[in-house]
C-alpha cells in the first residue's frame, strides 16, 4: 500500500486509466445503455416487428403488477432458487466431505464427476428429455423393469417443475462440490487434531469445527448457484418450453412475452422489475465479497 | 460503494420520469425502417430503385429464397424451383424451417432491416400480421394481372391471401391449402380377429369411424398399452399451435366456437357448452395413445403412428404422402369424424408472401416465379408433386386430382368444411393464450369450464388492446 | 466411516454418470434403437435377433453423420462447432485480455472511485440476458452485427469481463509489487516489467480465467438463439432449433455431438485443474 501511495503521480494514474478503459467503456455500452433503453421501451407499446410506438404510461408496469402470470413467475423461480441451490448445498458439501481425503484415482472421479457441469444445459435439457420421456425413455423403462410405477416426468403438471429441478441438480451439483473441496482444503490440520486430543465426536466436529470454517466459502457458492438459477432459461426452452404454466420462470416468460407474442413494451416493462430484484441481490453480494476480502486483509 | 449505486438508481428513475410524458418519437429502433405499415408497403419498390432494370445486375447468378417450414410440398416446391431455373437462369433456394420454431423465426427476421427470404410461405393465421404491420408486400394489383382471380378456391383466397378476410385486398398469392384428416392403419381394421372382438364387445361392425363418438370408441377398443399398441396420435403440443390446430377439429362439431358470428366478443360465446364438452371430448381421445401423448407436435404424431403401435392419427394432409410411402396398401385415409352431422376441419396451408424488407430487385424476381408458379400448367405439375395441394378450384374438384393419390380423395372433400383460427394481427397472443389455457384444461391443471372463463377474459383482453373489440 | 465414505462416492458417481453413459451409448446407435419401447443397452456387433432383445448394433454412423444437414440448418455440426469455436475463442481471449489489463490497472493503480467502479463491473454479472436481449437486438441491427461471429463474441466477451476482471485481480493482488517495482529499479521499463515478471507469475491465473470464459460462451443458449436466426449459429442453438423435426430428432447425432462438444471443455478444465478451486472462490481462499 505505501509503495502504491509513493509512486502515485498524474502521468502513472494516466496509464491506470488507459488499462481500465476498453473493460469500463464495453460495460457500460453493453448494460447501462441497455438498460436506460429498456425503461424507454418500457413504457410504450413497442413490438418486436416495428411500427408505430406510442407511450401507454404506466400500463405495461399495471399489467405487471397485476397478471398473476408474472408475480406467478416470479415464484416459481424464487422456488426453483431455493430448491436447486439448497439440495446441490447439501449434496455438495456431502460429496466433498467425502472426497477431502486423499485416495488412489481421486483425480479421475473429480474429473467425471465435474463434466456435468461443462455440458451444455440447452443440449443436455433436450436429452434429458429423452431419458425422461414417459413413452419410450430409460428411466421409465427401468422403473416399470422393476416393477414400480412410471410418471410422466416432463408432462404430469405436479412432477415437470421438479424434474428440471433434478436436472439442474444434476448439472450443478458438481460446482458446490468444488467450492466446499476447497474450503474443507483450506482449514488447517493442526485443528482437526486439536479436537482429537478433545476426544470430540465426529457429528460434534462437524458442527463446531468444520462447518463455520467453511461456511463463508460455501455462502459464497451459495450467492453464485442462486444468481445463475435465477437466470434459468436453457434447461425450461428444452424440456417443457416457454408457454408452460406450470415452469414458466422469469427468463422464460421473457421470452415467451417478447419473442413469441411481440410484446416488447411490456417485456420491458417486466425486465425492468426483475432488475430491481437483481440490483438488490446484487447489493448483497457485493457487500458479502468485500466483507470477505476486508477479513482476508486483516488476517 | 454507495455513491455510484444511487446516482445510477437515480438516473433511471429520472429516464423513466420523462419517458412516460412524451409520446415516443418515431419508431426509429425496433423494427429499424418500417416506419409505419402499409406505407412502406407501398413505398418500398418505388422509393428504392425506379425500376428493376436500373438496379446494377448481381455479379452472380440472380437467385430468390423461399422460407417455408418442414414437409413433404416443400420438397415438390423446390423441384418446381428447379425447372423454374432452367427456363429463365432464376435459381430458387427452398429452406425448411422446423415447424414449432418458424413462426419466431419468421418474424425475428421481419424485425430486422432485411430478412433472409424473398419470399416467405407464411401460416394462414399470420396474414393478419404481415398486412397490417407492413411486413408482406401487398399484392392487390398484381396478382389479377397473372392469375384469374375466380379460379382461386374461395376458402383459399378468403383464409390464405386476402386481409381482411374477403376484403379483396391481396397480400399473398395461393400457394399450398391443407386441412385436417385422418389416417388409419387399414390392416388392423380388416384383421378379422380384430372384427369379432369389436363386434362381440360393441355389438357393432369394426369400421373407420365417421363420428366422433365412433372414433372413441375404436381408439379405446385398440389402446393396449401392455402390448404397445395405441388407439389413437393427436397434436398436442404447446410449442407452435399444435394442440390448438388438432382440438378445432373437435370445437366447431360439439358446436363450440372461439369468438361471436359476427364480432370479436369472446366471453359468453368461448366459454359455452360446446366448447367445454369438445374440450372435456379432446381430453379423453390425447389420453388414447401412447404415455406422453399430451405433447406430441406434428413430427411426433407420425412417429407414433409409423412405428407401427398406432391405429388411427389425426394430422394435416400434406403430412401424408410419407405414411402412404412406407404403408403402401395397409392406411387407409379419411375426412375427420363429424359429430351431430356437423364436421369441420382446420384449415392448413399457406400463400406466398414477398418480404417489403428485400430491394426492388429481389422482389420482382420473387414476382416472375409466383406468376410462374401460378400457370395452370405449373400447377398441374404441382399435383403431382407429394401433397402438391393446389389452391386451383378447376383442379381440385377434377376426377384427376382425386385419382392422384389415396388421400386426395378426402382431402379435396374436406375443402370445403375448412375453417380457420384468427388471422387478426395479435394471433399470436391470442394462439399463445389458448394454447396455454385449452393444454391446462386438457391436462387436468384446471376444469375445462373454469379454464376457458380464463381463456376468455385474456382474449377479450388482448383484443381490447390490440382495438379490435 | 470409511465404508460410509466410499459408499457415498460410489453411489453418487454411479447415478450422476448414469445419464453420461446414457449418452455414450446413444452415440452409437441408429435412431430407432434410442426410441425403442424396449431398452437397449447391450451393444453388440451384429442386429438384435428378437423385439425383445435388450442388444443393439454398434454403429460408428452417427459420427459420421454428423456431417449431414439437417433440415432448419444451414450447416452441418461441423459447421456449427466451427462458429462455437471462433466465437468461444475469439471471446475468451479478448475477456482474458481485457479483464487481465483492467484488473492490473484496479490492482497497481490508485484510480479515483476505485471501489465503485469495481462494483459496477461486479454487479453486471447478475443481470439476468433475456432483460437486456431486446436492447442489444436493436442496437445488433443498426451496427449490423445480427448473425454475425464478431456480434456474439463481443457480447461474450462483455458478459465474461466482470468475471475476468474479478478473478485475475485476485491473482494480481497477490503477485507482491515489489517484484516489479525491483525491475523497474533495474532499469525496465513498466511495460517491460510487466511482460517480464508480471506475466508469467499470472500466467496460470489467466488459464484459469480463460477456462471460466470458455464454458460460458461456449454453452451459451439464449443471445446465440435470439441474436441469430441463420449466420453464426453456435451448436447449443444448432441442437436446440432441431425441435419439431418431422424426422424426429436425431437423438444419436445429438448425443454423439455433444460428447464432441464437451471434449475441449474437459481437455482445458483437466489442464488447470490445479488451479480451479483458488479461481471459483474468487481467490478468498489462498493454497
Amino acid at each position: 500500500m505505501q509503495g502504491a501511495r509513493r509512486t502515485a503521480r498524474p502521468g502513472r494514474q494516466r496509464l491506470g486509466w488507459w488499462l481500465v478503459a476498453p473493460t469500463l467503456v464495453l460495460l457500460v455500452g453493453f448494460n447501462v445503455f441497455p438498460l436506460l433503453y429498456n425503461v424507454v421501451l418500457s413504457f410504450t407499446n413497442a413490438e418486436l416487428t416495428g411500427g408505430e410506438r406510442r407511450s401507454l404510461g404506466g400500463a405495461n408496469y399495471g399489467r405487471v403488477f397485476r397478471d398473476p402470470v408474472f408475480a406467478g413467475a416470479l415464484r416459481r423461480t424464487a422456488l426453483f432458487v431455493a430448491s436447486v441451490v439448497s439440495a446441490e448445498l447439501i449434496l455438495g458439501l456431502v460429496l466433498a466431505l467425502a472426497l477431502v481425503k486423499r485416495f488412489p484415482g481421486k483425480h479421475v472421479v473429480l474429473t467425471l464427476l465435474l463434466i456435468p457441469m461443462m455440458l451444455s444445459p440447452a443440449v443436455m435439457g433436450l436429452f434429458w428429455g429423452l431419458i425422461l420421456n414417459g413413452n419410450y425413455g430409460i428411466l421409465n423403462q427401468a422403473l416399470g423393469a422393476a416393477g414400480l410405477s412410471q410418471p410422466q416426468w416432463l408432462t404430469d403438471r405436479d412432477l415437470k417443475f421438479w424434474s428440471i429441478v433434478l436436472i439442474d441438480v444434476w448439472m450443478w451439483t458438481p460446482f458446490m462440490m468444488l467450492i466446499a473441496l476447497a474450503g474443507l482444503g483450506a482449514i488447517p490440520p493442526s485443528i482437526y487434531e486439536a479436537a482429537q486430543i478433545d476426544r470430540a465426536g465426529p457429528w460434534r466436529v462437524f458442527w463446531r469445527i468444520t462447518l463455520p470454517m467453511t461456511a463463508p466459502v460455501l455462502g459464497l457458492a451459495v450467492l453464485f448457484r442462486a444468481t445463475d438459477a435465477l437466470k434459468q432459461f436453457d434447461l425450461v426452452m428444452a424440456t417443457t418450453g416457454p408457454n408452460d404454466a406450470s415452469t414458466q420462470t422469469l427468463s422464460t416468460l421473457l421470452y415467451q412475452v417478447v419473442f413469441r407474442d411481440g410484446k416488447v413494451g411490456l417485456g420491458s416493462a417486466f425486465a425492468c422489475t426483475v432488475l430491481v430484484v437483481v440490483m438488490a441481490l446484487a447489493t448483497v453480494f457485493t457487500r458479502y465479497i468485500d466483507r470477505m476480502q476486508k477479513t482476508e486483509a486483516a488476517a | 460503494m454507495n455513491k455510484l449505486q444511487s446516482t445510477w438508481i437515480s438516473t433511471l428513475l429520472l429516464t423513466s420520469l420523462l419517458s412516460c410524458g412524451e409520446k415516443a418519437p418515431a419508431p426509429d429502433a425496433v423494427g429499424t425502417d418500417s416506419k409505419s405499415g402499409a406505407k412502406s408497403a407501398a413505398k418500398t419498390p418505388a422509393s428504392q430503385s425506379p425500376s428493376p432494370a436500373a438496379v446494377p445486375a448481381p455479379a452472380g447468378k440472380q437467385s430468390i429464397t423461399v422460407w417455408w417450414f418442414q414437409w413433404a410440398p416443400a420438397d415438390g416446391l423446390a423441384e418446381l424451383g428447379r425447372e423454374f431455373e432452367a427456363e429463365t437462369q432464376i435459381a430458387v433456394k427452398v429452406e425448411q424451417i422446423p415447424l414449432s420454431s418458424y413462426q419466431e423465426k419468421v418474424f425475428l427476421e421481419f424485425g430486422g432491416s432485411k430478412t433472409s427470404f424473398d419470399v416467405v410461405i407464411g401460416d394462414s393465421q399470420w396474414i393478419g400480421r404481415g398486412a397490417s404491420k407492413g411486413l408482406y408486400l401487398e399484392l392487390t394489383q398484381w396478382l389479377p394481372t397473372v392469375v384469374d382471380l375466380a379460379s382461386i378456391h374461395p376458402r383459399a383466397a378468403r383464409y390464405l391471401c386476402e386481409y381482411p378476410e374477403g376484403s379483396g385486398k391481396w397480400f399473398a398469392a395461393p400457394c399450398e391449402t391443407d386441412a385436417v384428416g385422418m389416417a388409419y392403419r387399414k390392416d388392423w381394421f380388416e384383421d378379422a380377429a380384430e372384427k369379432a372382438a369389436f363386434q362381440k364387445k360393441y355389438g357393432r361392425e369394426l369400421r373407420v369411424p365417421d363420428t366422433w363418438e365412433e372414433f372413441l370408441q375404436v381408439a379405446t377398443f385398440f389402446q393396449r398399452p401392455a402390448d404397445k399398441r395405441f388407439g389413437c396420435a393427436i397434436p398436442s403440443d404447446r410449442a407452435y399451435d399444435g394442440l390448438t390446430m388438432g382440438f378445432q377439429n373437435v370445437l366447431w362439431a360439439f358446436g363450440g366456437t372461439w369468438h361471436a358470428e359476427n364480432s370479436n366478443k369472446v366471453v359468453g360465446h368461448l366459454d359455452t357448452q360446446g366448447t367445454i364438452d369438445a374440450v372435456e371430448f379432446y381430453r379423453q381421445i390425447v389420453n388414447l395413445g401412447p404415455r406422453g401423448a399430451e405433447r406430441l407436435d406434428y413430427g411426433q404424431v407420425l412417429e407414433a403412428f409409423t412405428n407401427g403401435s398406432t391405429a388411427m392419427l389425426l394430422n394435416y394432409f400434406a403430412f401424408f404422402p410419407g405414411i402412404h410411402k412406407q404403408f403402401g396398401n395397409k392406411v387407409g385415409f379419411a375426412v375427420v369424424p363429424a359429430h351431430k352431422g356437423k364436421r369441420v376441419a382446420s384449415l392448413g396451408g399457406q400463400g406466398f408472401s414477398i418480404s417489403t424488407k428485400v430491394p426492388a430487385s429481389q422482389q420482382e424476381l420473387a414476382k416472375k416465379f409466383i406468376a410462374w408458379f401460378l400457370q395452370r400448367k405449373v400447377q398441374e405439375k404441382w399435383i403431382t408433386k407429394p401433397a402438391g395441394f393446389t389452391a386451383n378450384a378447376q383442379i381440385l374438384a377434377s376426377p384427376e386430382f382425386r385419382a392422384l393419390t389415396p388421400y386426395n380423395g378426402p382431402f379435396a372433400d374436406s375443402i370445403d368444411s375448412m375453417r380457420d383460427f384468427w388471422n387478426v394481427p395479435c394471433f399470436n397472443e391470442l394462439l399463445s393464450v389458448t394454447q396455454r389455457y385449452v393444454g391446462m384444461a386438457v391436462d387436468g391443471e384446471l376444469p375445462a369450464r373454469e379454464a376457458l372463463q380464463l381463456l376468455a377474459e385474456e382474449k377479450e383482453r388482448i383484443l381490447a388492446e390490440a382495438g379490435l373489440l | 466411516m470409511k465404508l460410509l465414505r466410499w459408499l457415498v462416492i460410489a453411489g453418487y458417481l454411479f447415478v450422476a454418470t448414469l445419464p453420461l453413459v446414457w449418452m455414450g451409448l446413444s452415440s452409437i446407435k441408429q435412431r430407432d434403437a434410442t426410441i425403442s419401447a424396449n431398452a437397449r443397452f447391450v451393444p453388440s456387433l451384429s442386429a438384435p435377433v428378437g423385439e425383445d432383445s435388450a442388444r443393439f448394433e454398434a454403429t460408428l454412423d452417427p459420427y459420421r453423420q454428423l456431417a449431414h444437414v439437417h433440415a432448419g440448418a444451414r450447416q452441418s455440426f461441423w459447421g456449427h462447432l466451427k462458429s462455437s469455436v471462433t466465437i468461444g475463442f475469439l471471446s475468451t481471449a479478448a475477456a482474458v485480455v481485457l479483464g487481465s489489463a483492467c484488473a492490473y490497472g484496479f490492482s497497481r493503480f490508485r484510480l479515483a472511485g476505485k471501489q465503485d467502479w469495481l462494483f459496477f463491473i461486479l454487479s453486471t454479472r447478475f443481470m439476468p440476458p433475456l432483460a437486456v436481449v431486446v436492447p442489444v437486438l436493436i442496437m445488433y441491427r443498426r451496427m449490423d452485427l445480427q448473425g454475425t461471429h464478431l456480434g456474439l463474441a463481443l457480447l461474450y466477451t462483455v458478459f465474461n469481463l466482470s468475471m475476468a476482471v474479478w478473478l485475475m485481480k485476485g491473482f494480481l493482488d497477490e503477485i507482491p509489487r515489489a517484484f516489479e517495482e525491483a525491475a523497474m529499479v533495474d532499469g525496465y521499463s513498466r511495460a517491460q516489467a510487466f511482460v517480464r515478471v508480471v506475466l508469467p507469475e499470472a500466467a496460470t491465473g489467466m488459464a484459469v480465467t480463460a477456462v471460466f470464459c470458455l464454458i460460458s460462451a461456449w454453452n451459451e443458449y439464449g443471445f446465440a438463439m435470439t441474436l441469430n436466426s441463420s449466420g453464426a449459429v453456435t451448436v447449443p442453438a444448432y441442437f436446440a432449433g432441431l425441435q419439431g423435426n418431422i424426422e424426429g430428432m436425431p437423438w444419436p447425432q445429438i448425443a454423439a455431438g455433444a460428447l464432441v462438444f464437451v471434449a475441449p471443455i474437459v481437455a482445458f478444465t483437466v489442464l488447470v485443474r490445479k488451479n480451479l478451486l483458488r479461481g471459483m472462490t474468487f481467490g478468498t481462499i489462498k493454497q
